[in-house]
């Protein structure tokens, strides 16, 4: 590590990763990413990984994740594949009364044009036939899609890299000052550096990173928990709101949400439940043998949006925190490089603003 | 050893894939496990673990004891999903569906 950086990004999950890689297009700038662990080992390594935007609400929500989704193609040119899918997407509901709210979904999501379509049963099943004939229909988009977690993060790593920006992992952010208009910052094993601009890109652990700033960051961690099989002939073509085959043919299967603190067991109850679902939505899964289950910790901001781009009262800090990083790190890396190098973003940014939270007293 | 001997097995990882990651600054087993598959097959790092445990300490130079195991996860041994459904709901298993919500303030999101 150097003694000073133009910027340095706390986190190196996917969106710390994405941003990193985005700002080094420039190679105008240094930057340094340090993490508390090993990329992949938190919650950016343990997910099913959906690029997935037709039912995110309200439609600005859901406009921001198809710019994202549109942007995949293009990044695997750019930082090589990252096994992304457009599978479509398909959302399932079970009973008939729910078909009116799947309408009014199809017609808000028009507006910022996303195409939605309402399957009847007859129209899922040919989709997608080894769903189950108890579904009532579902909400489709060829949108939804899956990408490769693993090799994601590790791609967009390596593109910063190549682009001389430098990582250092297993290497805890302990504090951060602010001195003669510059950040320093202690990290566990390395000398303290400074820098210019900070971003917070910590996930769950962001609310920690704020408090060193001073800022409070209204963020919860959820746990989510899911199965894995063994690897299956191919026999899911889409991702389904709930579970996807993986290329090598394994299928993972979860959709849960807990309140636990950075907990990261997996318990029997929410696997039981897990597999129940499985079976319920794909009947033919009863007869696949599980091979694993894991857990992961989501962040999701108090309202349940991301919080993105400086930080009220912090000149200079950053912070970018979902949920959903997977979905939304290619257009949040994008966005966040305008911000930083132009000043201004091409997509306002304002409604995600840490602002929101802020008492009127508090906003500077 | 030959670098291209395999060390996991279900997934078909040698050891020039294992001492790759290591370069990159994997130190532990579930490290080297997320950047190349090894031990994410259906034996889940039953045959694996401990020769990727001695490659970690031979290229780190730490002693063996320092290598912690891989992180073990329910079921441990294949089981049919059929036998793990179960009968009780603990309400935090979620339709994706039921989360579309057309109400600003009104959905949690995903």
């Amino acid at each position: 590590m150097n003694k000073h950086y133009d910027i340095v990004i706390i986190g190196s999950g996917v969106i710390g990763s994405s941003i990193a890689y985005h700002l080094s297009e420039r190679k105008e700038k240094d930057i340094l990413v340090v993490d508390k662990g090993f990329p992949l080992s938190g919650t950016s390594g343990s997910t099913q990984a959906w690029v997935w935007v037709h039912n995110k609400t309200p439609s600005w929500y859901g406009e921001l994740s198809m710019y994202s989704a549109e942007l995949y193609p293009f990044l695997g040119k750019k930082i090589g594949d990252v096994e992304y899918k457009r599978t479509g997407g398909i959302a399932p509901f079970f009973n008939e009364s729910e078909r009116e709210k799947a309408l009014k979904l199809a017609e808000a999501q028009a507006e910022v044009g996303i195409k939605v379509e309402v399957l009847n049963r007859e129209q899922v099943l040919e989709k997608e036939p080894a769903l189950s004939p108890s579904i009532a229909g579902a909400t489709y988009s060829d949108i939804d899609g899956n990408v490769n977690p693993f090799r994601l993060v590790e791609l967009y790593i390596k593109a910063a890299q190549k682009n001389h920006v430098q990582f250092a992992f297993y290497n805890p952010v302990l504090d951060i000052k602010k001195e003669k208009g510059l950040f320093k910052i202690f990290t566990k094993k390395e000398e303290p550096v400074t820098a210019e601009k900070v971003i917070i890109a910590g996930g769950p652990w962001t609310k920690e990173i704020g408090e060193m700033l001073g800022v409070h960051i209204p963020v919860k961690q959820v746990r989510g928990q899911i199965i894995v099989t063994e690897p299956l002939a191919p026999f899911l073509t889409h991702t389904i709101g709930g579970m996807r085959q993986a290329e090598n043919g394994e299928v993972l299967i979860g959709y849960s949400k807990e309140e636990v603190g950075y907990d990261r067991r997996t318990t029997l109850d929410v696997i039981q439940e897990t597999a129940s679902m499985a079976e319920n939505y794909v009947p033919a899964l009863a007869r696949a043998n599980v091979v694993r289950s894991f857990a992961g910790i989501r962040v999701i901001p108090e309202d349940g949006f991301p919080i993105v781009g400086t930080i009220p009262g912090v000149h200079n800090a950053f912070i970018a925190t979902m949920h959903s990083g997977i979905t939304l790190s290619p257009l949040i890396g994008t966005l966040m490089s305008e911000l930083l190098m132009e000043g201004e973003t091409s997509i306002d940014l304002g409604r995600l603003s840490l602002r929101r939270f802020m008492k009127a007293s508090e906003k500077v | 050893m030959d670098k291209s001997t395999i060390v996991c097995r279900c997934e078909e990882i040698n050891i020039d894939e294992i001492e790759t990651a290591i370069k990159m600054g994997a130190s532990t087993f579930d490290d080297i496990k997320r950047l190349t598959r090894c031990g994410m097959g259906p034996c889940q790092s039953k045959v694996c673990m401990n020769l990727v445990r001695e490659l970690l300490s031979e290229n780190l130079g730490k002693p063996l004891k320092e290598i912690p195991p891989s992180r073990m996860r329910m079921p441990l041994k294949i089981t049919r999903l059929g036998s793990l459904v179960g009968k009780e709901s603990s309400n935090n298993v979620l339709s994706v569906f039921s989360e579309s919500s057309l109400e600003e303030g009104e959905q949690q999101n995903e």
